[in-house]
């Protein structure tokens, strides 16, 4: 995989990566997906206007998995993704992305990069090609999670065009002075091979800590999965080959021009969850599957409390399944959680912390980088 | 399991025999795991739909101008007299 599907060859410390999913105005923006074939932005993303108006400068658009799905494939092609690649060889010094699934979460810390996923409804998704729109949440990737959060002050913050928003129209991201406790899910960090966990255990041992169970987390993966797809599904309906992107030539009729259009445009992970939203969403499968999944979720994020711990730590990977992955990058987004993931001691970690409380993670990992 | 056919015909995607072999396999497997589900009690819950505990935002009802007639068809794959151009759909 290359690194940029357009690189505008500019340098420095204030350049920022843009996956090819967060539009500008008048680059061709694909989100990886033949449908999107010649689509040219008719406008900027919020987050591009915020970063101009910060003084950043684009650094180019950064290859990605086609709409940044989940491949259920394991992937023996071990070349990082455009975006992590990008900030790890030093090309730029961030790089946006909306990570659902996990690919930066996880990839971010092995090449001693860092992710940031902020609080669902403080970065504006205007101008983000939609993928799960309940879930989608614009991050990013970063060397240092101190000039990430700078970065973010500059992005977070309500946009009117983001109806889904907290009201707060900015945010103050620094370390705080309050005591940090850690949640130590066990069960879940016993599932990471020798050398993680030892990891893991080096960086508890620098905090208090208590230990937590993750009730659901053998449900998680299930939950994102049947969600995301729904939303998913219902997203990509609006490729059909008549107001933009690509469409099929030879079509007998108008069902035909649809259904070529959307066969020939879309790669195989897209035309999977497409069929598998359909599923979950049909009359014989909502109430056992869609509307259980979001009864769980609710379960889920009402499970999760901080109360006697302010942040979860969380390996980074479990399983070379990456299904069974997926159940450690899913309580952010099903929950609507702050997460960042980084490297210590060359094994990734991840920490997760309540809403809106992005300082905790920023402190938690400034002590233990200390 | 589902039948995949209909599917394919609900999304308008056509799958070649091998995708479809692909995807039946994924499903298969996906679905299975879906009935880890059932063991969990969920009645007397609300299912959640938004995890933002804030009221959907309202605008006055002011019409705004946002991207010219132009701008947006010049993404059309094909266009006519300022129209998306589409086979015909009536006989």
């Amino acid at each position: 995989m290359g690194i940029f599907i357009e690189d505008y060859n500019v340098s420095g410390a204030d350049t920022v990566a843009l996956e090819d999913s967060i539009m500008q105005k008048g680059k061709q923006v694909t989100a990886g997906s033949k449908i999107l074939d010649n689509f040219v932005s008719p406008f900027n993303a919020t987050v591009v206007d915020r970063l101009l108006d910060g003084g950043f400068k684009i650094s180019g658009r950064t290859v990605m998995d086609e709409f940044g799905l989940l491949k259920l494939s394991h992937d023996d092609n071990n070349t990082p993704s455009g975006a992590v690649r990008a900030v790890s060889e030093g090309i730029s010094a961030y790089a946006l992305c909306n990570d659902l699934f996990g690919r930066y979460r996880e990839e971010a810390p092995q090449y001693d990069c860092c992710y940031i996923h902020p609080t669902y409804g403080t970065v504006s998704r205007y101008g983000l090609i939609p993928l799960a729109s309940s879930l989608d949440q614009i991050g990013i990737v970063c060397r240092d999670l101190s000039q990430g959060f700078g970065l973010l002050s500059h992005l977070a913050g309500k946009d009117p065009k983001d109806g889904a928003m907290f009201p707060d129209s900015k945010y103050c991201y620094g370390k705080t002075d309050e005591k940090i406790t850690l949640g130590i899910p066990r069960s879940v960090i016993e599932k990471a091979d020798a050398d993680t966990r030892e990891s893991i255990m080096d960086f508890i041992n620098k905090f208090s800590s208590t230990d937590i169970d993750l009730e659901y987390f053998d449900l998680y993966s299930q939950v994102m999965y049947i969600l995301s797809s729904a939303e998913i599904s219902n997203n990509l309906s609006r490729y059909d080959g008549i107001k933009f992107g690509y469409r099929a030539s030879g079509y007998t009729d108008i069902d035909d021009l649809y259904t070529k259009t959307r066969s020939e445009g879309f790669g195989l992970d897209a035309k999977l969850t497409a069929i598998m939203g359909a599923v979950v969403l049909s009359k014989d499968h909502y109430g056992p599957y869609y509307e259980k999944a979001m009864k769980i979720r609710r379960l889920i994020k009402e499970s999760i409390n901080f109360d006697t711990y302010d942040v979860i730590v969380l390996p980074c990977k479990i399983s070379d399944d990456p299904y069974e992955n997926l159940a450690l990058y899913s309580l952010a987004p099903l929950a609507g959680l702050p997460s960042v993931s980084f490297s210590y001691k060359g094994y990734g970690i991840q920490l997760v912390a309540g809403v809106k409380k992005e300082n905790l993670l920023l402190s938690t990992w400034e002590v233990s980088m200390a | 399991m589902p039948n995949i056919e209909d599917y394919e015909a609900m999304t308008k995607i056509s799958l070649s025999e091998d995708e479809k072999t692909i995807v039946s396999g994924y499903m298969n497997m996906l679905l299975d795991s879906f009935k880890k589900l059932e063991d969990t009690d969920v009645s007397g819950v609300v299912p959640l739909i938004s995890v933002l505990d804030v009221k959907s935002p309202m605008r006055d009802d002011v019409a705004i101008k946002t991207i010219s007639r132009e701008e947006l068809l010049s993404n059309a794959p094909e266009q006519h007299d300022a129209y998306f151009q589409v086979p015909r759909t009536v006989d």
